[in-house]
């Protein structure tokens, strides 16, 4: 498991993170969402030891984690940085040697995940020669030579077609299945519903969401759906329930008692036709503008 | 350096070095570049050896009454001008000899004029020739008259030369250690000149591509700086030695050769001041990469190291006296200065030991500054970054 632990970084005045701390544990792929400079690739390179940190700390396994253990990391960053003008399998090669791996299983793996994202025959092809969706897929196969103990990866999905978000996607998958922790940012919140398992929302440089995808939604007083046979006006009356939202039959409604939502129905079937009651789970897209407003 | 090292054996400085030497050594520009080069210097030598060797063939023309003047020229010529030889062609009158001329057929007519000689070309000044046939007929006239006078020439000038004497050395090995302090400064200054801007734009290029975020990630960033510098002191020493083997290879089969072991001794302090200078300055190099964030920025990062340059340049050749001696042990600039005075002699062995002393203690100076420098301007992006915001930001 991955800790981070009140990380805190401040470029002169400004801070840039102010104290956050969340996990990542293993065998999860966690999203990590904020909006422009809300500090999340200052966090992450904080965690991968290429930026200072002024306060706080990182820990691996439960100890403080040392540039070893950032070595054995699979590491994406923002911007993309391979080399434009040499070959991908060498420069693939290279930063796995780099890392640590011996030069003829770093050119094994490298022409096998080339192979399975469609680039093998490209191997001699300078980067830049390259499509931007198949430079992404390169720099995806870096980060992961050698096998990695932990991925962090900055924005890995943007500007990646649906087909290579799947591929992507399915390869992360193999490594959580591992029991590796995956960290991953993004601004696309239905790719970050879709495969996250934990999701942590970071605003102004603080933490103001986290927690498995299922948990976030259930935050808050319940919410419910109401559609009546005739005028649902009523509904306003009724104690422990608070109205979002009224359109003739229809009402949006949210419990603040518990069981107060039992009196309704009981209410609402003595007067007429109920067509529809039901739980309105928020998207986390409304989630995370609520949180992040 | 820590003792990080690859299960491949080898520590992360030295991948990041073979990669930089492999990318050189692969790249055509590169390698046409340095080919070309060493053939300018080869033809160079070439054309010194040609001309050394090249003689001048005249034709003569004369009448029978100066046929044995002519025979005197062509004899004596070797002795005069070891390039000149001269063919005597007898001709049988005045008519003869200006057909010949104007035909070409002959280069000069030598004859009897009303007092002494005449030698007639057709309009060329022919000067080579000429100042071999006055010298002859000079000289055989002036023994001719020495001996109707009852002497002899050598009675006759007696006393009256004068010799050319030099207390260090000797003219020709002085223009010889001028030439070549010349070519050890330009030598410098354009691969210090190259391979600096190569290292600096290569250092751009991980910054701007932001593969520096990956390679800080696995391996300390003072060892991607020590790789870079030893990959392009490498290359720079490869290139530089090649270069001067070249040189030296060619210049014993110049006229020059008897050069050749004079110089050979301050070549190899030259290499060794090439070395530390090259380190120190390279390190500058990759700091001027790092405080720029695009290509275009390095101009103005790398003015300082770029008018440094050029100060080596003109101090390596104009110094000289006391203003040569002082240079010569003030770093960078002594990198040239020493070996240009080691050239030209005349120094205590103390001496170039010292400078180099001096120079390598800059030269670590300088990479602890520049690893400092290039450590916390690496990662900063957006714009140019001063070089005090690089040295006091936090890393």
């Amino acid at each position: 498991m991955l800790e981070i632990k009140d990380l805190r970084r401040s470029f002169g005045d400004k801070v840039a993170v102010g104290g956050v701390s969340f996990d990542v544990p293993g065998g999860e792929m966690t999203g990590f969402v904020g909006g422009n400079g809300a500090g999340k690739t200052t966090t992450m390179r904080m965690i991968m030891g290429v930026l200072g940190i002024d306060a706080g700390e990182v820990r691996w396994h439960g100890h403080p984690i040392t540039q070893r253990d950032r070595r054995s990391f699979g590491y994406m960053p923002e911007e993309r940085g391979l080399y434009p003008k040499q070959p991908i399998l060498e420069q693939i090669v290279y930063l796995a040697e780099l890392k640590g791996m011996a030069t003829s299983a770093a050119r094994a793996e490298a022409l096998e995940l080339l192979e399975r994202f469609g680039l093998a025959e490209r191997r001699k092809d300078p980067l830049e020669k390259l499509s931007l969706g198949n430079q992404q897929r390169v720099q995806i196969v870096a980060s992961v030579l050698p096998r990695p103990a932990a991925l962090v990866l900055d924005e890995p999905f943007s500007g990646l077609d649906p087909a290579a978000v799947d591929s992507m996607a399915d390869l992360l998958r193999e490594y959580t299945r591992d029991g590796v922790p995956v960290l991953f940012s993004s601004h696309q919140l239905d790719l970050v519903e879709r495969l996250c398992d934990r999701l942590v929302v970071l605003a102004h440089g603080r933490v103001v969401a986290a927690g498995t995808v299922r948990e976030l939604r259930e935050v808050g007083a319940p919410r419910f759906r109401l559609i009546l046979g005739n005028d649902a006006g009523w509904v306003r009356e009724r104690p422990g329930i608070g109205v979002l939202d009224l359109d003739g039959a229809s009402a949006l409604l949210e419990v603040h008692e518990a069981g107060a939502e039992q009196g309704l129905i009981a209410e609402a079937t003595a007067r007429g036709a109920v067509h529809e009651f039901a739980r309105v789970r928020p998207a986390l897209s409304d989630i995370y503008r609520e949180v992040t407003a | 350096m820590n003792g990080t090292r690859t299960s491949g054996g080898l520590p992360p400085w030295a991948l990041v070095t073979r990669r930089e030497v492999m990318v050189k050594l692969t790249d055509k520009a590169f390698l046409i570049g340095t080919a070309v080069t060493a053939l300018v210097i080869a033809g160079y030598l070439a054309f010194l050896v040609w001309q050394s060797e090249r003689t001048s063939d005249f034709q003569l023309a004369a009448t029978p009454e100066a046929v044995a003047m002519a025979e005197a020229v062509s004899d004596a010529a070797p002795g005069v001008d070891e390039l000149v030889t001269v063919e005597v062609v007898e001709v049988a009158d005045t008519d003869e000899a200006r057909d010949l001329l104007v035909a070409e057929d002959a280069t000069a007519w030598l004859h009897r004029g009303s007092s002494g000689w005449v030698f007639t070309t057709e309009s060329s000044d022919e000067s080579t020739l000429g100042d071999v046939v006055r010298e002859v007929v000079g000289q055989q006239a002036l023994a001719e008259n020495a001996a109707a006078a009852g002497t002899t020439v050598d009675e006759l000038v007696a006393g009256g030369q004068v010799r050319s004497e030099f207390l260090r050395g000797d003219a020709d090995r002085a223009a010889v250690a001028d030439a070549v302090g010349f070519v050890f400064v330009f030598l410098f200054y354009l691969a210090s000149l190259m391979f600096g801007m190569q290292l600096a734009g290569s250092v751009i290029e991980e910054k701007q591509s932001r593969i520096v975020e990956i390679i800080a990630a696995a391996i300390p960033v003072r060892q991607l700086l020590a790789g870079k510098v030893a990959g392009n002191t490498i290359l720079a020493m490869l290139q530089v030695v090649l270069y001067v083997a070249i040189g030296l290879v060619g210049m014993s089969f110049t006229p020059y050769a008897s050069f050749v072991p004079d110089i050979s001794g301050p070549v190899v302090w030259f290499i060794a001041f090439f070395f530390a200078g090259f380190v120190a300055l390279a390190c500058l190099w990759a700091v001027a990469g790092s405080l720029a964030s695009r290509t275009e920025d390095l101009q103005s990062t790398a003015t300082p190291l770029t008018m440094l340059m050029v100060v080596m340049f003109f101090g390596g050749i104009f110094l000289d006296g006391r203003a040569a001696v002082i240079a010569s042990y003030i770093p960078p600039v002594s990198a040239v200065v020493m070996p240009t005075r080691i050239l030209a002699g005349g120094i205590e062995w103390w001496e170039p030991v010292l400078a180099l002393g001096l120079l390598a203690v800059f030269a670590a100076v300088a990479v602890a500054a520049g690893e400092r420098l290039y450590r916390r301007a690496l990662l900063r992006t957006g714009g140019k970054v001063s070089i005090r915001q690089a040295w006091t930001s936090a890393e």
